[in-house]
């Protein structure tokens, strides 16, 4: 039970910063990678505001607004200077490290365990029936992950929304309606990064403190989740992309934590983890030569 | 074609799925199994593999009579010092009578320096139903607390610097919670003390740190408040990953001109020392090192820590804790009281220095030779 509720917690806050890497990655057809920079931004953020007194749900909103102009910047780097996507999202990245730093005032490492945070304050003590506590943070993070994913199908079906999706498929398109395609670029990139840096903000907040080096790999976790979730609900018409993107989160997570318990040694975890993502995107794409080339 | 890729994939998922089933009850023997060979080495133990796995069995259905334990050991890195610090661990449980295989089962699991994966052995643990949690290095520590205070499970940790800052202890040094252990601070005077003894002359020390390990921030911090008054000036250059650390060495031995380098315990700064200490000799630059590793592979001399020491007091405040005698709360965190002299003559006689017979005197341990 115990192994069940980590993997949903890290699943499901890792799900956050996968339905960004769904945008870039599926929507935008953009390999964006500022996303190591940009989760452990939202962490150090959360961190430093923790401390200075703002209040957990305030911090994150900051944080989603911090991510969403640190997108910008990967947008306008690429999109304004011309620079490859891939460069883009590495110089980003990078400058994260040193940003990153500077707002946990200096410190690799801050922690805020004895500080109210979402999943632990008089409130929710109060609210929550005692036989719920060990639940409280599962039910707290699926309460986040339906309200961003509600949002990002919401924000879909709109007119930018439709742009949006017009410009991962078919450039063109956009520039013969009148529209100019590098804004809309932009506004994707605003948006994923922002759903990263919220969810790096949520997992120090349930962690208890901000280490530099989480963000190290964070693109491949998102990734892997988003590839999991598409290509194994892609026959299941009733499950919506995003819906299946959390489920690829959690998937992946539980992938990973029943490698750990049947004793494989840490050693070896990334290689199985390289293993199954191939088996998945071969199986998908020798799948997909029939039926529709995009999803 | 589909159809045959369907089968592949549907039978892949299906050996997952299979693993799930029957893992679940091997998988303690095989842990054990895999993990008495490290252990051997430090209890002298000539169990076996098999009766590894009778004593688990046999552990778990006679809890009431004679105590058993099953103890989680969480290492963030895999690393030289951890490596001692856990051995140590496992010899100074011994030594109190928690034998591995006897009455003590070990989980032992290494995080590769990943904080997602560090979070995820913890509820391992959690789940397997450890009764107390050893985290060998900072962030691991932090997981560790963060999990097992909502579990009730006591925490020991070791190889953390400083755990005031880490928030694993409070300033006055009481444990925050069930959570306590020992810091491998260094001996940051002792050290300074050596240098000087060592080199009558020297005004300049440089020091390599990599900016995202918090321990080594903390410790030149203490170095520049303490070098004034053995007459040092402290020149530190921060790198941000092993790829840095070329230019950065050229930059303090070449610009800076430092007189030596002393080392500390960055676990970037350390995978790379042997490119230093080869720039270095080139020179003819002494590096000091910061515990016994280091001055088997090349440092000069060094004021250091025995991470086996450490592991071993570690191993006996969770023994304290595993009996019931105090509680993890009651405790507060230690730290190794004296500092060790090691130096490595092979070294010396290279550089052409001769070390004070004051100091080769008290030396706990000498090596006449560099190994690779």
């Amino acid at each position: 039970m115990t192994i069940i509720l980590g993997v949903l917690e890290e699943g499901l806050i890792y799900a956050i910063m996968a339905l960004g890497v769904y945008i870039t990655y599926k929507i935008l057809d953009f390999p964006d990678l500022s996303v190591d920079g940009t989760f452990p931004m939202g962490a150090a953020l959360t961190s430093t505001l923790i401390l200075t007194g703002v209040h957990p749900v305030l911090t994150l909103l900051l944080t989603f607004l911090a991510g969403a102009a640190a997108g910008c910047c990967t947008g306008f780097i690429h999109v304004k200077l011309k620079v490859r996507d891939l460069l883009s999202g590495i110089i980003v990245m990078t400058a994260l490290y040193s940003v990153n730093l500077r707002i946990a005032d200096g410190k690799a490492n801050q922690p805020i365990f004895n500080r109210d945070t979402i999943f632990e304050n008089e409130f929710l003590t109060r609210i929550m029936p005692e036989g719920l506590t060990p639940y409280t943070v599962v039910i707290l993070l699926f309460l986040i992950v339906i309200l961003c994913k509600l949002l990002l199908d919401l924000y879909l079906k709109t007119r930018s929304g439709y742009l949006l999706r017009a410009v991962g498929d078919n450039e063109t398109l956009v520039t013969s309606l009148a529209k100019d395609k590098g804004k809309v670029k932009i506004v994707g990139l605003a948006i994923a990064n922002a759903f990263a840096a919220l969810s790096g903000g949520i997992y120090c907040q349930q962690k208890g403190f901000f280490e530099i080096t989480i963000g190290t790999g964070a693109i491949v976790i998102g990734l892997a989740s988003v590839i999991i979730g598409t290509q194994l609900f892609r026959h299941f018409t009733a499950v919506k992309a995003t819906t299946a993107v959390i489920l690829g989160s959690i998937l992946y997570k539980g992938c990973v934590s029943l490698a750990i318990s049947l004793g494989m040694k840490a050693n070896d975890l990334k290689l199985i983890t390289a293993i199954l993502f191939l088996l998945i995107l071969v199986a998908g794409n020798l799948n997909g030569k029939k039926g529709r080339i995009h999803d | 074609m589909k159809k045959s890729m369907k089968t592949l994939l549907a039978a892949s998922l299906t050996a997952i799925a299979l693993l799930t089933g029957c893992g679940s009850s091997a998988q303690t023997a095989d842990t054990t199994a895999a993990d008495s060979t490290t252990a051997t080495e430090a209890a002298e133990t000539t169990t076996t593999a098999s009766t590894t796995t009778e004593q688990t069995t046999a552990a778990s259905s006679d809890t009431s009579t004679d105590a058993s334990y099953t103890v989680g050991i969480a290492q963030f890195a895999n690393h030289g010092s951890l490596d001692n610090c856990r051995n140590g661990f496992i010899e100074g449980l011994a030594e109190e009578g928690i034998v591995e295989g006897v009455n003590l089962t070990i989980e032992y699991e290494n995080a590769n320096a990943d904080g997602g994966t560090s979070s995820q052995i913890i509820t391992n643990f959690v789940a397997k139903k450890a009764d107390l949690v050893c985290a060998i290095a900072t962030p691991i520590a932090q997981s560790a607390y963060s999990i097992c205070r909502k579990n009730d499970i006591p925490v020991i940790f070791t190889a953390v610097t400083d755990p005031i800052a880490a928030e694993l202890a409070n300033p006055d040094k009481t444990p925050v919670g069930e959570i306590t252990g020992t810091s491998d601070k260094l001996p940051v005077t002792e050290q300074l003390a050596m240098i000087r003894e060592i080199l009558p002359d020297a005004t300049k020390i440089g020091i390599l740190y990599t900016t995202s390990e918090v321990n080594s921030a903390s410790t030149i911090a203490e170095y520049e408040a303490a070098a004034p008054d053995y007459g040092f000036e402290i020149i530190s250059q921060g790198v941000s990953s092993s790829a840095d650390i070329p230019l950065a060495t050229d930059s303090l031995l070449e610009k800076m001109d430092v007189d030596c380098l002393n080392n500390l315990t960055d676990n970037t700064v350390v995978s790379s020392l042997p490119l230093i200490l080869d720039k270095a000799a080139k020179k003819n630059i002494p590096v000091f090192g910061s515990e016994v590793e280091q001055v088997k592979i090349g440092c000069l001399a060094s004021m250091g820590l025995d991470y086996v020491e450490l592991g071993k007091q570690t191993g006996k405040m969770a023994a304290q804790v595993l009996k019931g005698e105090k509680k993890a709360s009651e405790i507060s965190f230690e730290t190794i009281e004296e500092a060790s002299f090691y130096y490595n003559s092979k070294v010396a006689e290279n550089l052409g220095i001769t070390l004070p017979e004051s100091l080769t005197s008290t030396a706990k341990e000498t090596f006449d030779q560099i190994t690779e």
